[in-house]
């Protein structure tokens, strides 16, 4: 990789909350808990220089972290960037908001998909290399983060990169159990572990803000073939504990209440009462 | 340490107080006619921390299955709750199908509620420092460092551990029976 040049730091800081105002809340039923925004500028730069030139799918972008980095790279705040990024998110107000920012930032290498990762993957299954930031699978021993990495390996047609952001806590034993268990489907699949940036970023986690997570980087063992098919996820023991201890999947899509007024505040937050005219 | 409490046992610690301009004397008065005339009373509450789907109702299942009740163990406190008292029209515990209220419920100022029986004022010491928590994303985490700051409420187990010099002990004052269907969001009637 590239030695970074100097970066603009309050620029940054502003894109990256250009991201982020346009972004929709989170739905915690599914896990969407939000990167701190600080944190978002230094993944954002991570990724850029990870997959500068490279044609990189999002398997889920609840952070916006697609954004971020198509946003920076257009701006000129980083001189380098992917060549391309798909999002695959299966909330469709995320993918809207993809598509409305890409719009008008006339960011035209970002583009979404409305796909949910229990489905077939839809291709195209030719990118360079992935990223998720998946359900932490704090109940299923990291099963909900193999799902998603099974799709990052399909998108990638098993012969490139991946980045995973995972949970990673010197205290507590589930995310070591985690980490070990999705290192070895990691390798089961045919990927080695390339990197690992340790205890990298915090989140809008009000039960534990402490809780940090780290960069996993994964390549493909040379030599594998090149994967073609990708098929649904329905065995029952990979879905029980999915988002959360008996909390299987039961949502197909998020689906989004179309308005005119995005970005702004709900009509139904507020009244007026207007002054009294003499 | 009152008897309820004992290695394995499974509770939801809880700070009470004032809550959307009500005290507690009045919540508990209104909460007790409610079980009498509903069989079950509506806990209101709120925060990110015992989300009912993927929190409460998961531990809640995952102890009846051992045969075990989830006693609500309330820490009064005082409170500057200042929540709209806006009584919630409906519930669900999956935020999909809704079901009205009967009109001797009343959940004020609330986003979710724990679904209860048997509310009794019961006074001992919890010594968090003897609980873990028991799921989610600091699963394992001890209570007594779980529990600080804006972080009030936990699903929690007890360990089999004796603590010399425990560092958080709480007074309990209040507590209750956690029932089917454990928890369940609440909210008003869509206009």
């Amino acid at each position: 990789m590239p030695e970074p040049k100097e970066i603009d730091l309050r620029a940054a800081i502003n894109a990256v909350s250009d991201v982020v105002q346009n972004r929709p809340r989170p739905l915690r039923e599914f896990d969407q808990i939000y990167m701190k925004t600080g944190d978002m500028v230094l993944q954002s730069e991570i990724v850029a220089r990870w997959a500068k030139g490279k044609r990189l799918a999002f398997i889920g972008d609840g952070d916006a972290i697609g954004c971020c980095v198509a946003y920076l790279h257009k701006r000129g705040i980083l001189d380098y960037g992917p060549s391309e990024i798909a999002v695959f998110d299966f909330d469709e107000r995320m993918c809207s908001m993809v598509t409305r920012f890409a719009d008008s930032e006339s960011l035209t290498t970002l583009r979404s998909h409305l796909y949910n990762c229990l489905e077939p993957f839809p291709g195209p299954m030719d990118f360079d290399c992935f990223y998720t930031n998946p359900p932490w699978g704090a109940s299923n021993d990291g099963e909900s983060v193999k799902v998603f990495i099974q799709r990052g390996i399909e998108a990638t047609g098993g012969t490139g990169e991946g980045m995973v952001v995972i949970a990673d806590d010197p205290e507590l034993e589930w995310p070591k159990r985690v980490l070990a268990n999705v290192q070895s489907f990691a390798i089961e699949s045919g990927l080695f572990v390339q990197r690992m940036m340790p205890s990298l970023h915090s989140y809008h986690l009000d039960d534990n803000p402490d809780l940090r997570s780290c960069n996993l980087v994964f390549k493909s063992v040379p030599g594998r073939p090149t994967l073609t098919t990708s098929l649904a996820i329905t065995d029952p023991a990979r879905l029980a504990n999915f988002y959360g201890r008996d909390n299987p999947p039961r949502v197909r899509f998020v689906r989004e209440k179309k308005r005119l007024n995005y970005g702004k505040a709900h009509e139904d937050e507020y009244a007026l009462e207007l002054l009294e005219r003499k | 340490m009152s008897e309820l409490i004992k290695p394995g046992q499974a509770l939801l610690y809880m700070k009470v107080g004032t809550h959307a301009q009500e005290s507690l004397e009045d919540i508990i008065a209104r909460k007790t006619k409610e079980i009498e005339e509903n069989g079950v009373g509506y806990w209101g509450y709120g925060g990110g921390t015992c989300h009912p789907q993927t929190m409460v109702q998961p531990f809640g299942k995952d102890y009846e299955k051992r045969g075990n009740v989830i006693y609500l163990c309330m820490q009064e406190m005082e409170s500057k709750h200042f929540a709209e008292p806006i009584r919630a029209d409906e519930w669900s515990t999956d935020g999909v199908d809704w079901n009205p209220f009967p009109e001797c419920i009343e959940v004020l100022g609330s986003r979710y509620a724990l679904v209860i029986r048997n509310l009794r004022k019961l006074d001992f010491d919890l010594i968090l420092d003897t609980t873990r928590v028991a799921l989610g994303n600091s699963m394992g985490a001890p209570g007594n460092k779980y529990i600080r700051g804006r972080v009030d409420k936990a699903c929690l187990e007890v360990i089999d551990e004796n603590v010399q010099t425990p560092e958080k002990v709480v007074k309990i004052g209040l507590v209750a029976d956690i029932v089917a269907p454990y928890a369940v969001h609440v909210r008003n009637r869509p206009t």
